[in-house]
């Protein structure tokens, strides 16, 4: 029943406000999180034995008549299904004691329930109609998340987001059409073999580049990056961490790289395009950074970088290139959540994102300072944390593919990267404790746990790269590796 | 072919008025009116629940819903927008007709024609057979916009 995904937390939000008039904190809180640690368990003990025997077709039946909902899982669905359900559930403990400052729990975890059933829809799509229809899903959901402080800048956030989320939509919908019109269908398995058939280079090149721009857009990659480096720092922590964690990976990456390379199939040239786009993203996203004095919109940049990196990975095409840039994915879901909860953490309890009004919390915030040095040095790829294997991987990747060049960026990139996360905790978490923040405590219960939960996943993983690369990864990377033959034949109805 | 033409080039020049009208009422029904020779043309290519959908909620209740946020907002209803706008938005306009009229025909050359017949089967068929799953992500739709309107439109508590 992989629909549960989808209809499960759909469910529990259109009840969580009506319940959350009976208890306004304590059934919202549990509600929400059961919903998520139960999608948890299931993607990662009941989603392997699933598809052992190859990737799981659903047609759903409903009073015994068939009904025209296909559902697709394999390992690359399975595998971005657990990185949403495991840092879904992490952000959703993290609310427990965060959201209670903002009031309508309920409301707020409903929201954010749709946003994950969204993004899980997503992911579970088999036709190109679906998946823009799933992305407006989560993209609604998150517009509403983003302003849900409701202050100046929240709303003026959330309306910029709209905005430019708009023109991608625009742009994946006519890309669709454009599909549609050569093809006559928008089933993936369709669309995918007729294609084969057809020489229409130039039209194939149009829907493409209308895609690019699209997902490009939603995965702020350079140039399409303007909406997020507002956007992320202004929504409540916790979902900062969801939309730099997962959104921009499940409604750009996942979306570009299931269409790309299973659907259309990666040509050299759009290869070529990826990987400068992604080592375009990784520079330039990577100097923004170093410039910031606002936490949060510092871990903005990152997410912009480190996004870069996913694709460049992903791009190569070669198998232990979508190997690197799909682990990669997964340690930036996680180290990149843990930041902005710790960011949280430190929000609350000075009021302040600005770095240089911050200095020597380690002191008053042990735990948090911790927690954020790990995720911090795991983005910047320091051993043996998991950030350092998939860059390890992406860079052994690009070698072996005769892109020294690129290669060469990727390690540069990643100096930059370790120098602004040096900044950041020398500025915010070392040095003298400024005194105003004599008073300061160490967040409370449920968000140090998820912060912990986090980082001891950075260092767990980075232990125990190699069985997860082989449990979770190398499904995932195989689909995608496997090109379009990964979905005709197979995918069909 | 006459009135195809005249029905496209009164699409455009509304959808361009749209965009460049300064009173936010007018900009509204120019909208309305590009949405109703859409749902025309739809008409006319064979498209009847296209059509039928393009102007009862296009046409009608989003135009409704525009004029009465115009008309409860009330004043300052003129747009001001920076000089750069006025001029960046008809020369990418020109810049869009004249790429289309160079590189269209041509694509449309390469795209195959595809099988007529237009829409098949019954609009229930269609909808509840055909895009089951879309019904899904509608209703997800739907819950998303009320609870946004819910979450935005809340009582600010402590946190201002």
């Amino acid at each position: 029943m992989i629909i549960l995904f989808v209809v499960l937390p759909l469910v529990v939000a259109g009840i969580l406000p009506l319940l959350g008039k009976v208890s306004r904190r304590v059934v919202p809180d549990l509600l929400a999180n059961a919903t998520l640690l139960f999608l948890f368990v299931y993607a990662a003990v009941a989603g392997r034995p699933l598809i052992a025997g190859g990737p799981v077709l659903q047609q759903l039946s409903w009073l015994g008549e068939a009904v025209n909902i296909r559902l697709a899982l394999d390992g690359f669905s399975l595998f971005m299904l657990l990185a949403v359900s495991l840092v879904g559930l992490a952000v959703c403990l993290f609310s427990v004691d965060y959201m209670e400052r903002y009031g309508a729990k309920a409301n707020y975890y409903a929201l954010l329930l749709i946003m994950i059933a969204g993004m899980n829809g997503l992911i579970l799509a088999t036709d190109l109609f679906a998946v823009y229809l799933f992305l407006e899903v989560a993209a609604v959901a998150s517009y509403a998340l983003v302003a849900f402080g409701l202050g100046h800048d929240e709303l003026e956030a959330a309306f910029k987001y709209l905005m430019l989320s708009v023109v991608a939509s625009a742009f994946i919908l006519a890309s669709i059409a454009v599909v549609f019109g050569m093809t006559g269908s928008l089933d993936f398995a369709a669309v995918a073999s007729a294609l084969k058939e057809l020489n229409a280079g130039a039209v194939v090149g149009v829907a493409s580049a209308f895609f690019l721009v699209g997902f490009g857009l939603k995965a702020a990659l350079i140039p399409f990056h303007a909406w997020l480096p507002d956007a992320h720092p202004s929504a409540p922590a916790p979902i900062s961490a969801v939309l730099s964690g997962l959104l921009i990976k499940v409604s750009g990456v996942y979306a570009m790289t299931r269409i790309f390379l299973n659907v259309f199939g990666l040509t050299p040239a759009l290869s070529m395009v990826l990987m400068s786009l992604g080592a375009l993203s990784m520079v330039v996203a990577a100097f923004l950074a170093l410039g910031q004095k606002d936490m949060k919109r510092m871990l903005a940049y990152s997410s912009i970088s480190q996004v870069g990196y996913i694709v460049l990975g992903i791009g190569i095409g070669t198998p232990l290139g979508i190997a690197g840039g799909l682990f990669h994915l997964f340690n930036h879901a996680l180290a990149k959540g843990l930041l902005f909860l710790t960011s949280g953490s430190v929000q609350q309890a000075t009021g302040t994102r600005n770095l240089d009004e911050m200095g020597g919390l380690a002191k008053r915030m042990p735990v948090t300072a911790a927690t954020n040095l790990v995720g911090a040095l795991s983005i910047a790829g320091v051993p043996p944390l998991n950030g350092f294997w998939s860059k390890l991987i992406i860079i052994i990747a690009l070698i072996q593919a005769g892109h020294p060049v690129f290669a060469l960026i990727a390690v540069l990139a990643s100096v930059l990267t370790l120098w602004y996360y040096l900044l950041m905790q020398r500025k915010a978490f070392f040095g003298k404790l400024n005194e105003k923040w004599a008073a300061v405590k160490e967040a409370p219960f449920w968000m140090t746990a998820a912060t912990v939960l986090l980082a001891l996943l950075c260092v767990g993983i980075g232990i125990l790269f190699s069985s997860t690369v082989t449990t979770w990864i190398q499904p995932a990377a195989d689909v995608l590796a496997d090109g379009v033959h990964a979905v005709i034949g197979s995918w069909g109805f | 072919m006459i009135v195809q033409t005249a029905l496209l080039v009164g699409l455009v020049l509304f959808s361009v008025l749209a965009i460049v009208l300064r009173d936010l009422l007018k900009s509204a029904i120019s909208l309305a009116v590009a949405s109703l020779l859409l749902g025309i043309i739809f008409f006319r290519m064979n498209a009847p629940y296209a059509g039928v959908f393009e102007i009862s909620v296009v046409a009608g209740l989003i135009t409704v819903l525009f004029i009465l946020t115009i008309a409860l907002t009330g004043a300052g209803d003129e747009v001001r927008e920076s000089r750069l706008v006025n001029w960046v938005f008809p020369l990418v306009f020109v810049a869009f007709i004249v790429i289309d009229a160079l590189v269209m025909k041509g694509l449309l050359g390469k795209i195959p024609a595809l099988a007529s017949g237009g829409e098949t089967g019954s609009f229930g068929d269609v909808l509840w057979k055909g895009r089951t799953f879309d019904l899904v992500g509608q209703i997800a739709v739907i819950l998303a916009g009320v609870f946004s309107v819910l979450a935005l439109f809340r009582k600010r508590d402590k946190h201002d």
